[in-house]
């Protein structure tokens, strides 16, 4: 039996040129090929997943932080440990920041339910970042979230076979404190690249806020 | 005994051969590694600077290692927004020019290892060219 998932893609989201104050001088955050921030983020309706601890990862939980989604599986060799090890450093630079980690979390969502149970999925994690989260869930769980950020992958299962090919987005999705689809980051990534433009969002964001 | 001897001939053709598993005749490798991998994990991805030295085409055609149970020659490609990878049964590297083995892109796929691996470990992997050549290059564990 093959089954397959596939999300539409439409990645082609819209190039915002916003002003952003930066050492005291106005400058320009132009268009390129690290993010897209979208003008107008979209709220996310309600979703349910499940964490590596066995916990619910629902609406709740991305509700007041800044929430970095990668979709991918524990049984790939080079985009995910690679994506992972730049968010790990990522979130690094952000923690040293003034502002701190404090209000941001890295999710790492395998669309790979069959292979990633809960326990690998901590192991996995925990590897690159001990505050990274690792949640998965059904078929129809999956979609729900990944169909919101027009996020695409497609699973082959083939019994009997132990590497099946799994194709998934290689981007990251940014999600803000009102649980809104923000903004998302092009691959290749970059941690200096996704730190620094995180920081100005934040910035413009809790300026609009007040 | 004659120059046109079959055995003269093999022993030319052998030592015509021979040369080129050498780094400065044929192909050389820099900064070859191997991305450690969380716990428990089976599949593992090496990478490596290969420079084909030669004023003519080499073509990589498999690579084996007896540290993992296979070693396939993959590339990671993007289609219709969604990363996945696929097996490369050959590649060709142009005369007198490098190829990059990175993050994203042709990857060495590494399954089941046969002892875990952690970063500072060495492990050779063998590349094996058309015609024969067969060079075994040491890979470093990294982080």
């Amino acid at each position: 039996m093959m089954t397959t998932v596939v999300l539409a893609a439409m990645l082609g989201g819209v190039w915002l040129a916003a002003t952003y104050r930066e050492n005291g001088s106005r400058a320009i955050l132009l268009p390129d090929r690290v993010m897209t921030l979208f003008p107008d983020p979209k709220p996310l309706t309600a979703f349910a997943l499940t964490d590596h601890e066995n916990r619910v990862f629902d609406l709740s939980r991305i509700k007041g932080k800044w929430s970095f989604l990668f979709f991918g599986f524990t049984h790939c060799p080079d985009i995910c440990p690679t994506t992972l090890a730049v968010l790990a450093r990522a979130r690094d630079n952000i923690a040293k920041s003034t502002v701190g980690a404090e209000d941001i979390q890295f999710v790492f969502i395998s669309v790979d339910p069959n292979r990633d149970t809960a326990g690998k999925l901590r192991q996995y994690v925990d590897y690159f970042d001990t505050s990274f989260l690792g949640v998965t869930g059904d078929n129809a769980q999956l979609g729900n979230l990944a169909g919101q950020l027009s996020a695409a992958y497609q699973v082959a299962i083939t019994p009997g076979m132990e590497n099946y090919p799994v194709y998934h987005t290689a981007a990251v999705f940014l999600l803000d404190p009102r649980a809104r689809y923000h903004a998302v980051f092009t691959p290749p990534h970059d941690a200096g690249a996704i730190s620094k433009r995180f920081k100005v969002v934040r910035e413009l964001e809790t300026g609009n806020a007040t | 005994m004659r120059w046109r001897h079959p055995v003269f001939v093999g022993l030319i053709l052998a030592l015509t051969l021979v040369p080129a598993a050498s780094e400065e005749a044929g192909v050389s490798v820099r900064d070859a590694w191997i991305r450690e991998t969380p716990p428990g994990m089976t599949m593992m991805a090496g990478y490596m600077e290969l420079r084909n030295n030669t004023s003519r085409s080499q073509v990589l055609v498999a690579a084996s290692s007896s540290g993992f149970e296979s070693v396939m020659i993959h590339r990671t490609i993007v289609k219709d927004g969604m990363a996945g990878m696929v097996h490369a049964s050959q590649i060709e590297l142009t005369p007198n020019a490098s190829l990059i083995f990175a993050p994203g892109g042709y990857h060495l796929m590494l399954m089941n290892p046969k002892r875990t691996l952690r970063a500072g470990d060495p492990v050779v992997i063998n590349l094996e060219f058309r015609g024969g050549l067969v060079l075994p290059v040491a890979y470093e564990v990294r982080k």
